[in-house]
């Protein structure tokens, strides 16, 4: 039985405090807590709500009793929501009908919560009195009516859809006969889902979510109440409202630049067992025995993670060289000094260590998760560092490698090639620093990096890339537009718009496509709607020649000026100031607004000698 | 806690009222944050916090304080 919070009002003063309420709420999810939390979500909005939002919920239950939930979770996540909830069952008319509440509102994103047993029951309830042929009408007339409703509100919007797939039953049709004959209801709902999955692919910003993955995950036998499902059509138990809102916020995360990027390890009793100062490098469990086995899991857990994209990095409380040598001799080790973007080992409070992992690698501390095994260590960076989310590890290390995959705030809908090479990336950047430190002056320097600038106009293959940088970018971002595979794809296929992006490779290896822009070909003017490059590759002139190599196309082309746009955001800083040293000339505001041209037939400064241009 | 305060502070998290203004007196025609389904989020809250499991009638809004406490005691929660 759960422990009813006494103080049901927590003051709410600052980050740390509201941060401290969500935890709360997340530790033990009842309704109770959930509502005194929603009670107070103004005030906790206002400290936490960055990226404010207006989510849309559709469903074919009745989906009211989540909102607290959903709300909560964005809040933890960073968004403020402004929700519609469109009454149950409606998803039709309000994809539809022009004037609908959904419609109305202008969503910038929509969650489509349809259950397959609520609009075609008898695939559940009677799936032994039709026939395989009626199951396939049944279904074939379902997936006519989503796509109408989905198509129509395409043409008037083109917000994400993030539509939940089709749960198994809870007991199948065919008892046990079901799981191999060629015509059973499980084999009919696995179609289902690949039907669904086809429809995202053929309709634009159509994102699908493996609802039934969270189901079996969490409990299907537990997973419905059937009293609320019968009595008001509520079909998942309060139990785990909480856990579905995560599950849908956790979708929404990477569509709007709310994804976390970096995971600090502490390196005693959570990359190994022991105190490597006390016991040495032959005394720390790590093997494959327990508990030894059980740091080796966690370990490839969270090497699995990091090829997927997510930057590693170390703040251990040792002396200085005790964590780089089990780095680089412990056998047992998973995880070698590659892996890792930055190591800090010192006395030093940790806070401050994460600060500076954030400056090298020129990132938001907000895109940083904190793991240590030490509630002191946990509790000073939650109050010193509220934005990083912070993870304490169980008392037990054979619960490690669970604390790795109950991580939901890494969430990426693709993950490219470039995902996959991050790791290297941030590891030779490190090289890249150490060589600015003996070189000394900044041409020198930037010759010695053997730069070579690779361009692309409307690549079709970097569409996928092009969008997750409009999603992922937020610092070198003139206004941090997002755009969509879909959005991309447009640009790069009529003829107005160019869409440039920009690889780079240097004598520590081959950083990938790091920038984009999307280029406005006019007559006498060409604009530059969109334009951004990763961080870690900003101040070695390429942002420069990227811009400079726009301009020279433009005025080859006849142009006689360059125009765009920037608009300062609480975390693009490092683009302002990059117009001017570009030699553009601001040109008016208009309230957030300030427009920067250059006049092209003054000419354009070449692009510097340093960096080898190749066009594709 | 007792199991008093417990349940004056269930009734005033979910109605959003406070918990002075738990009585006897307050039923759902009085409170307009006692709706439907605010009833059935209350009976959940009510399961969970006391951990008993309540039929699927208790989740009909034709109710009242003391038909919730005695609701209660009928599982063995004096309140």
């Amino acid at each position: 039985m759960p422990e009813l919070n006494s103080q049901p009002k927590a003051e709410i003063t600052d980050a740390a405090s509201a941060i401290a309420v969500l935890d709360a709420v997340a530790a033990q999810p009842t309704l109770v807590r959930i509502n005194q939390a929603g009670r107070q979500i103004d005030a906790l909005a206002d400290l936490l709500g960055r990226v404010p939002l207006r989510l849309a919920c559709l469903s074919s239950f009745t989906m009211d009793p989540l909102k607290a939930s959903i709300e909560l979770h964005g809040l933890r996540a960073g968004f403020r929501f402004e929700t519609y909830v469109a009454p149950y069952g409606r998803f039709e008319q309000e994809l539809i009908d022009p004037s609908s509440g959904l419609n109305a509102g202008g969503p910038q994103a929509v969650l489509l919560a349809v259950r397959l047993p609520d609009v075609c029951p008898a695939l559940y309830d009677s799936f032994n009195g039709i026939s395989p042929r009626e199951a396939g009408d049944i279904l074939g007339e379902w997936f006519t009516r989503l796509g109408t409703a989905l198509r129509t509100f395409r043409e008037r919007s083109s917000a994400p859809v993030l539509m939940q797939n089709y749960e198994m039953p809870l007991s199948p049709a065919l008892g046990i006969a079901d799981a191999g004959g060629p015509h059973s209801q499980a084999s009919t709902l696995r179609d289902a889902n690949a039907r669904l999955q086809q429809l995202s692919r053929d309709i634009p910003n159509l994102y699908v979510m493996d609802y039934d993955g969270l189901v079996a995950r969490v409990d299907r036998e537990r997973w419905c109440d059937p009293r609320t499902r019968l009595f008001a059509r509520i079909p998942v138990a309060s139990g785990h409202y909480w856990r579905l809102a995560g599950f849908y916020v956790s979708h929404l995360r990477p569509l709007f630049g709310l994804s976390k990027k970096v995971l600090v390890l502490d390196a005693d009793n959570t990359l190994w067992g022991g105190v490597i100062g006390d016991v040495g490098l032959n005394g720390i469990q790590l093997g494959q025995d327990f508990p030894g086995n059980a740091f080796v899991e966690f370990q490839k857990r969270v090497l699995d993670l990091h090829q997927r994209g997510v930057i590693l990095a170390i703040a251990s409380k040792n002396e200085p060289g005790s964590v780089e040598q089990v780095l680089a001799e412990h056998p047992q080790m998973v995880l070698r000094a590659r892996h890792f973007a930055s190591t800090k080992v010192s006395w030093n409070p940790k806070p401050p260590a994460l600060r500076e992992i954030a400056d090298e690698l020129n990132l938001g501390i907000d895109s940083f998760v904190f793991m240590d095994d030490s509630p002191v260590e946990c509790d000073l960076m939650r109050k010193s560092l509220p934005e990083v989310l912070t993870v304490q590890l169980p008392a037990d290390p054979a619960g490690y490698s669970a604390s790795i995959d109950a991580l939901d705030c890494f969430e990426q809908w693709t993950i490219s090639e470039e995902d996959r090479k991050r790791g290297e990336l941030y590891q030779a950047e490190t090289g890249r620093r150490q060589l600015q430190a003996v070189v000394v002056d900044m041409p020198a320097f930037y010759r010695q990096l053997e730069m070579a600038m690779t361009l692309y106009v409307n690549h079709l293959p970097h569409v996928g890339r092009a969008s997750q940088m409009t999603n992922r970018t937020n610092q070198f971002n003139m206004h941090t537009v997002r755009c969509t595979e879909d959005d991309i794809r447009r640009f790069m296929t009529d003829d107005q718009h160019w869409v440039v992006t920009v690889a780079l490779a240097d004598r520590f290896g081959d950083n990938g496509v790091i920038g984009m822009a999307v280029v406005d070909r006019g007559v006498e003017t060409w604009r530059v709607p969109l334009f951004l490059m990763s961080c870690r590759i900003l101040g070695r002139t390429v942002e420069q020649s990227f811009l400079r190599w726009i301009a020279e196309k433009a005025r080859e082309a006849g142009g006689r000026r360059l125009e765009a746009e920037f608009v300062p955001t609480a975390k693009n800083r490092p683009f302002s100031g990059f117009f001017e040293q570009c030699g553009l000339r601001r040109a008016r505001d208009s309230g957030d607004i300030q427009l920067w041209e250059a006049n092209l037939a003054a000419g354009v400064e070449p692009i510097p000698d340093w960096i080898r241009v190749a066009v594709e | 806690m007792t199991n008093s305060d417990k349940f004056k502070s269930i009734i005033a998290a979910i109605l959003q009222v406070d918990e002075d203004t738990v009585t006897d007196q307050l039923t759902p025609d009085r409170v307009d944050t006692w709706d439907s389904l605010n009833h059935i989020n209350l009976i959940g809250a009510l399961e969970q916090e006391f951990g008993i499991t309540l039929a699927t009638e208790n989740l009909e809004r034709t109710q009242s304080i003391p038909v919730l406490k005695s609701l209660l005691a009928q599982h063995g929660v004096v309140v």
